[in-house]
């Protein structure tokens, strides 16, 4: 009993002292890092890193009724800028493929998800850096066409909407429609006033966002991209090195590089040195970690970089983050209308639409594990007017190389597949007139012939009357969404069997490969071995056995 | 019964350190040929890598052992008594036929011996090791002009070393009980006393 | 003698080695799913939803790998769909010397993906583990893994269910587009 008394008091001896001693210590505390953190530097504010306050600009000043009437304003002192833009492919949605001759770029690509921008120029150039794109007249030298705003806004207010020829609203608008939501006029004056930098938001206003949605195009760019975290993009981690899309598409004159057309898909230099003269791709891993990245202690990954691209092992799958990428569209079933006569639109588990009457049926897929296979760069298009053969699946952009090229890498790829119009008269993929007003519209009529024959018209051809509906697959490169190192492929996931490089030829992949005669050959000639010191051990047991007795 | 003094001291340490070294490297080199997965494909190479290295300089050792004590004579082959040797092993063995070979420390190994491990030092090593080391410098190839190799070439190379190794390794150990007791032999390789009659 | 007893008890030794390495294998049961991860976890939801006079509710929705992925790591989707049943609970519960199953509740079917892009659902295996209980325990368990079973049969034609994001404990989700981790 006494005992059991001397701990207590024990106890609370000891615990009266951890709590006095602990407020001491609280106590002290803040007066010391008081003391310490007190700098030069606090005393004035920190100065913005931009020379311009442009709140302070005069010409700012204007109550702006349009986009041109800001770009105007802009060019009073960025007096070369639409010059520039007027030159990149953001502007000309145009670009000579110099390797294929093809003519290329959104103008004139067919792709299969909503197929193309002929006769629906209204909508597309809501993605657009111009304004009053709405048809083929538009003329593409005027200056003050150039949008300045959709690029360097900082305030998030600016927004282009489809239908609008490239404009934001300037006016009250239900956005989206029908949701009963109004938009209010776009404050053009504050947007101009608080213009910066590109960011992942400006950039990702398109790119998060092609093929009409988020997550439906790229695969590996979607809108959590935004502020991603680290485990999602090691370079873009909002909390950790923060890059801008801009900090490795390091653009020159308005020309961003890092274009899909001609992408690099190798490159044996080291890192790009500072002042270096030599003209290369700044977008490449190898332009800041060089063909031999890694440490002393992992040297034999360096040696992989012969065969295979950074990306294939450091983006162990896209679509990672929390959003769901689309991964097929199939436009064969549009056109379902409900008893009234309506659109229908389901949804799926995860409230992202399923089918709609517009388009058709989609599936979509997270943390999805890219295709794999060789890539030297040069991609062949399959344009409008190409024969195709419709009892196979076409290939509406085909990655070129093989093991033997010496550009070729192994990619990490994500192929989108689809079912897509096509011209049966005239056996080319078709081009159709989605949006509009008009009656010819696909979106409005329901109507196939009447949206091809417009579409078709849009390019200069004409409709032979019959459609039908062709398989097609469409690649896009893997290179966003890079992991942190730890999360990087492990080697055991393709020196295996059945492992993620199962169905890449020509490259000798240890635990992979074997020939299997030799192996057979091999483990049979050993067996044999044993087998043979086996009996004669048996004998000599027999033998000595029986002298024994 | 006479014991006489075969294996010298650093022979037996290069003898059973090499023995390790070599079924470790068995062991981890089928893993990275596919064969079967025990470390993981990751540790097995590093584990291989590591062990070649070690044998290596151990090999360095050994060949500057052999050449300095003129023990490398003892690998000089003969045919004389060869087809003895190997009538003994075929029908002699069963009827406790006297050894045709007499081992003294001059002549340690038996003709077939010789034959056996002269082999493995002009074939089944050279082999091995030169692809091996090939393999492991891939990534030097193109620097040193060896651009026209082609890796599944000399993996294979390697591996078929491999197959000659361990079949090599099955009739060594067998052959090492085949003294006048069992463990005769093995007895020999640990101690070095070598009891003849 | 010796020689028998020795080989006697290497044997033994042998099937508690494959038992030990096996016994996970017995305890769980996993199954390919032709949906996606969240599209079945939204079907089980459903099941279990259908089977509400067993007292069957959801009474949670929870991603390990969210957890994982907010403190820096990249794995699959993992989703856990968890459900309770009082009216099989409720006994178990009552008494001291079953309390303890309450470590099994809520009833968690797992739903996830692997490196070969195909959804997985793994599930306890709910009826050995009642044998291992008595009788009255194993009784109730049966029913439990008929259940189960039950809530994996997906009929492919039934359009898919919304995925219902409740809150451990039962309650609303906050309607957010993340899930909770666990």
């Amino acid at each position: 009993m006494t005992n059991q008394r001397t701990i207590i008091g024990a106890l609370i001896a000891l615990a009266t002292g951890l709590t006095i001693l602990g407020v001491a210590h609280a106590a002290a505390e803040p007066a010391l890092s008081a003391a310490s953190t007190k700098t030069i530097n606090d005393a004035a504010p920190k100065p913005t890193s931009s020379t311009a306050d442009h709140t302070k600009f005069e010409v700012l000043q204007a109550e702006f009724k349009s986009g041109p009437e800001v770009t105007k304003a802009c060019l009073t002192c960025h007096t070369e800028a639409a010059k520039q833009v007027h030159l990149s492919k953001h502007w000309t949605w145009e670009y000579k493929n110099p390797d294929t001759g093809q003519v290329l770029g959104k103008k004139h690509v067919i792709n299969n998800f909503c197929t193309a921008v002929a006769s629906n120029e209204d909508h597309c150039s809501a993605c657009h850096i111009g304004y009053g794109w709405a048809d083929d007249k538009f003329d593409f030298t005027v200056q003050e066409n150039v949008d300045c705003l959709v690029c360097h806004d900082t305030t998030g207010a600016y927004k282009k909407l489809p239908g609008l020829a490239g404009h934001p609203n300037y006016e009250t608008m239900e956005w989206p429609p029908k949701s009963g939501r109004l938009r209010p006029p776009t404050d053009l004056k504050k947007v101009a006033q608080n213009v910066g930098q590109t960011s992942r938001k400006t950039c990702g206003a398109c790119h998060f966002r092609g093929g009409g949605g988020d997550a439906v195009k790229h695969g590996d760019l979607d809108s959590s991209l935004e502020t991603p975290q680290r485990y999602l993009d090691v370079h873009m981690d909002a909390d950790g090195l923060d890059f801008a899309c801009s900090k490795c598409h390091v653009t020159d004159a308005h020309e961003v590089p890092g274009s899909r057309y001609a992408p690099t898909t190798t490159d044996t230099n080291g890192a790009q040195m500072r002042g270096s003269k030599k003209i290369r791709n700044p977008v490449t891993c190898q332009a800041c970690h060089g063909s031999a990245p890694h440490g002393k202690a992992d040297a034999k990954l360096n040696d992989h970089t012969k065969k295979i691209a950074c990306q294939t092992c450091h983006i162990p799958a896209y679509a990672r983050g929390p959003r769901h990428a689309k991964m097929s569209w199939d436009w064969s079933t549009a056109g379902k209308l409900d008893e009234h006569g309506t659109r229908i639109k389901t949804r799926n588990s995860i409230g992202k639409v399923e089918y709609d009457s517009n388009k058709g049926h989609f599936t979509y897929d997270r943390y999805v594990i890219p295709e794999y296979q060789w890539f030297n760069g040069k991609v062949k298009y399959t344009l409008f007017g190409d024969q195709i053969d419709a009892s196979n699946v076409v290939k509406i952009n085909e990655f070129l190389g093989g093991p033997e090229d010496p550009d070729a890498r192994i990619w990490p790829v994500r192929v989108f597949r689809g079912k897509q119009m096509y011209d049966k008269g005239l056996n080319t993929l078709a081009v159709l007139h989605t949006a509009g007003n008009d009656d010819t519209a696909y979106w409005k009529n329901y109507d196939w012939d009447k949206a091809l024959a417009a579409g078709m018209k849009a390019v200069g051809a004409e409709y032979s009357g019959s459609m039908g509906f062709v398989a097609t697959e469409m690649s896009w490169p893997i290179t966003h969404m890079v992991a942190p190192k730890e999360d990087a492929l492990k080697c055991e996931q393709c020196h295996a069997k059945g492992g993620r490089l199962a169905g890449i030829d020509g490259a000798y992949i240890p635990a992979r490969d074997r020939i299997v005669a030799m192996d057979m050959a091999g483990f049979s000639l050993a067996l044999l071995a044993l087998i043979s010191v086996l009996v004669h051990g048996a004998m000599r047991i027999f033998v000595s056995s029986k002298n024994k007795d | 019964m006479q014991r006489i003094y075969i294996f010298k001291r650093f022979e037996r340490f290069w003898h059973w350190s090499q023995a390790m070294l070599i079924m470790f490297m068995m062991l981890t080199g089928f893993e990275i040929h596919g064969t079967y997965t025990w470390f993981g494909f990751q540790r097995a190479v590093a584990y291989h890598t590591s062990a070649a290295w070690v044998l290596i300089t151990l090999w360095i050792f050994a060949i500057f052992w052999h050449f300095t004590t003129g023990e490398w004579k003892q690998y000089k082959p003969t045919m004389e008594k060869a087809a003895a040797v190997l009538r003994y092993y075929l029908t002699g063995i069963f009827t406790n036929a006297p050894h045709p070979f007499r081992q003294s420390t001059l002549t340690k190994h038996n003709p077939l011996q010789r034959l056996a491990y002269l082999f493995v030092k002009l074939v089944i090593n050279p082999l091995i090791w030169l692809t091996g080391l090939l393999y492991l410098f891939y990534g030097s190839w193109s620097s040193w002009g060896l651009s026209w190799l082609s890796l599944e070439w000399i993996a294979m190379g390697h591996v078929i070393g491999a197959f000659l190794m361990l079949i090599f390794f099955i009739a060594h150990v067998y052959l090492a009980t085949v003294g006048h007791t069992p463990t005769a032999h093995i007895k020999a390789m640990v101690t070095g006393w070598e009891e003849i009659d | 003698m010796l020689k028998i007893l020795a080989g006697f008890f290497s044997g033994v030794a042998l099937i508690a080695i494959l038992g030990w390495n096996t016994a996970g294998g017995f305890m769980m049961t996993e199954h390919e799913s032709p949906f996606g991860v969240e599209e079945t976890a939204a079907r089980i939801q459903a099941n279990i939803q259908a089977l509400a006079d067993h007292g069957w509710k959801l009474s949670g929705l929870r991603s390990p790998s969210v957890s994982v992925a907010a403190a820096g790591t990249n794995v699959p989707p993992v989703l856990l769909v968890e459900a309770c049943s009082t009216k099989y609970s409720a006994p178990l519960l009552a008494e001291d010397a079953t309390r303890i199953l309450s470590i099994l509740m809520p009833c968690t079917i797992t739903v996830y993906k692997k490196e070969d892009g195909k959804t997985y659902v793994g599930t306890m295996n709910a009826g050995l583990m009642g044998k291992m209980f008595g009788a009255k325990v194993s009784g109730i368990m049966d029913q439990v893994a008929k259940d189960q079973k039950a809530f994996l049969s997906f009929d492919p034609n039934k359009p898919a269910p919304a995925l219902i994001k409740t809150r451990p404990g039962g309650g609303k989700g906050s309607g957010g587009q993340e899930l909770s981790g666990c």
